[in-house]
């Protein structure tokens, strides 16, 4: 287990320096530079500030520059102003990070209830709910389910304000926000279940379906037949090996809902990293597009490792 | 006299059923399916409409971009079936426009996941033990890039090139627009491994199965064994990805436009139209209400049509 986790520790460095080389000709494949504008810049000062911003040299230059400062730990600045790309990520993404770690709560937790529930009682009244919300929940993502929940929520009963939000003193040494949070809960709910709502509806199903798998088991049968009752049987026997499927999606769902948040920052005006990153793409920012980039892509790739760990933990079957 | 048995005459007694091929009984089982029928049907309707749209204008009414500006923020009326929007352009034909456009989307994209997914996943598998190796890497890689970002930066890569594919000028293939294949390239190259790790996957299972094995004892070519053996049992794993998959380019398409990175105005894709009507939708809800209703309704009829194909296709799972 320790050499699998060192070899797979080991395998990411050459991963992640493709993402970082791809990324980095990708980026300055589209088209248009950092300083291109409507009017354009006169000659002397765009080639003072290629100058500053080292873009003067040739694509080979610049990309062997940009590693050497990676290897430095250095992302570089932000060409629209000055700040360096570490302290944009380091402001921007706690925010992200609040709201992935909502949804993802939210969607576990609905999932999970959601999922058992249905599978203990079968083509009964909540698992046709169930069955009915997982479908309908796969039709709604995330930015058809926000015009529907700011307008049922915000407008039609007035219950949450998103035009007035405050995201606070936001930083990663500063756990305050939790505290934040909880003072400002309306302005959390409608983001945390726009965002969470497709997972929940996906973690229902696999649950929903593994339980079902679980409960049908020859084990099940025989701690019945010794006479545990129901609860016992469903707590200590069902549901911790029903949940070893839903462990392997439960890691890129949380991936996915950390990086993938930007349509609901986006919908509900929230200054996530994901918000940035579209304002980079769009200005051809080219620090702030690699490091995003290159950010996400080693959060994504600890998931993946961490949950195929996790697993082997969990099942005791697999050996690494 | 002893009577010696004899060999029971299979042509006298056979029990009479007619004789149905894979595809046969296949269609047979998906017509069953009421659910699945059902969504078929409502998906060649709305497909079939805004075809319609786009050839007549007796169906479509009004363009896309023809303004009005007296008849601005409407509410559905037997002049505009669904209302009008701020700058007095008919919804009923901007949605069918954009509905146009992001099924194109949906399709094309599918085709080319498909067409790169197959050919590296039979690469993979069937190329040897380094090629199996690189393409691997290669999936493995681009599971560690954020999908939405990639496509992002690709559509950009490619947005605003000319695309000389025969000639010049905008429309290189008639009724598919630079950005619309700007957009289908962007999605499908980000998309593809999915597809490739499936076929690779149950091409790998394929090579060991007895009947492979029994055709090439017998001396069968490799290019006969992939042709007659192993394409057609990939392909009903194919085709219920492509029912899951079109869904999925469409909303990576629509998500796109929502953070107004598709077509450019005054053209709409469903994504595009949910932006601009969520902007509107503290005067006009009814702007972003329409395509929300489009898209939620072409995602439940693909899962169901995909759910019906999948039982349908799968002779494990019959009931």
């Amino acid at each position: 287990m320790v050499g699998y986790t060192i070899r797979r520790i080991l395998a990411l460095i050459p991963l992640l320096l493709a993402v970082v080389t791809v990324t980095f000709f990708l980026m300055h494949a589209v088209q248009g530079g950092p300083f291109d504008s409507d009017r354009p810049l006169n000659e002397a000062t765009r080639a003072r500030l290629e100058e500053k911003y080292n873009l003067d040299g040739t694509l080979g230059e610049q990309y062997v520059h940009y590693m050497r400062n990676l290897a430095n730990a250095d992302l570089g600045v932000s060409f629209s102003n000055d700040r360096p790309v570490r302290a944009i990520i380091a402001d921007r993404f706690p925010v992200s990070l609040h709201l992935g770690l909502y949804a993802f709560a939210f969607a576990i937790t609905f999932g999970l209830v959601l999922g058992i529930v249905a599978a203990l009682h079968q083509n009964g009244r909540w698992d046709y709910v169930t069955v009915f919300l997982s479908t309908v929940g796969a039709a709604l993502p995330p930015f058809i389910l926000a015009p529907f929940l700011v307008w049922t929520f915000a407008l039609k009963l007035d219950w949450f304000n998103v035009l007035s939000s405050d995201y606070g003193p936001i930083s990663v040494t500063d756990w305050s926000w939790i505290w934040h949070d909880m003072t400002h809960l309306q302005q959390m709910v409608l983001p945390t279940v726009a965002l969470g709502f497709l997972p929940a509806a996906f973690i229902a199903r696999v649950t929903r379906a593994s339980m079902l798998e679980v409960l049908r088991q020859d084990y099940i049968r025989t701690a019945r037949s010794k006479g545990l009752d129901h609860f016992q049987v469903v707590m200590r026997h069902a549901i911790r090996n029903a949940l070893i499927p839903v462990l392997t999606i439960a890691g890129p769902i949380f991936a996915g809902l950390i990086t993938g948040s930007f349509i609901i920052e986006r919908a509900f005006s929230i200054p996530g990293l994901g918000r940035s990153f579209i304002e980079s793409v769009i200005n051809r920012d080219y620090g702030v597009i690699m490091g995003t980039t290159v950010f996400f892509a080693v959060i994504i790739s600890v998931m993946n490792l961490l949950v195929d760990l996790a697993y082997a933990i969990v099942d005791p079957r697999i050996r690494l | 006299m002893s009577t010696i048995a004899q060999p029971f005459d299979f042509t006298q007694q056979q029990v009479h059923t007619k004789q149905r091929g894979l595809w046969s009984q296949a269609f047979l089982r998906l017509r069953q399916n009421r659910l699945a029928v059902i969504s078929g049907a409502v998906l060649g309707f709305i497909l079939l409409l805004s075809v319609l749209a786009e050839a007549v204008p007796a169906v479509r009414r009004y363009d896309y971009d023809e303004n009005n500006y007296s008849v601005i923020d409407q509410k559905p009326s037997t002049d505009h079936f669904l209302g009008t929007d701020n700058l007095g352009r008919d919804m009923w034909s901007r949605l069918l426009q954009g509905t146009l456009f992001s099924l194109k989307i949906g399709f094309l994209a599918e085709a080319v996941v498909v067409a790169l997914g197959i050919t590296f996943g039979m690469l993979a598998a069937l190329g040897g033990k380094k090629t199996d190796q690189v393409v691997v890497w290669i999936t493995d890689m681009a599971y560690a890039f954020p999908d939405l970002l990639m496509i992002i930066l690709f559509r950009q890569v490619l947005f605003g090139r000319a695309w000389p594919i025969i000639g010049t000028g905008d429309p290189q293939l008639p009724g598919f627009s630079g950005v619309l294949i700007a957009t289908v390239l962007a999605i499908s190259f980000v998309s593809w491994v999915t597809v490739c790790r499936l076929v690779r996957g149950q091409i790998l299972s394929l090579k060991q199965s007895d009947y492979v094995m029994a055709a090439r004892s017998i001396g069968a070519s490799q290019w006969r064994i992939v042709r007659v053996h192993m394409l057609p049992n990939t392909l009903s794993t194919v085709i219920v990805a492509v029912t899951f998959g079109i869904p999925t380019r469409i909303f990576a398409e629509a998500a796109l436009g929502f953070i107004g990175l598709s077509v450019p105005a005054p053209f709409a894709s469903l994504g595009t139209l949910v932006n601009d009507g969520y902007a509107k939708i503290y005067t006009n809800n009814l702007l972003v209400i329409w395509p929300c209703i489009m898209i939620a309704v072409l995602m439940l009829c693909f899962t169901f049509l995909g759910d019906g194909l999948r039982d349908a296709l799968d002779p494990r799972t019959r009931k």
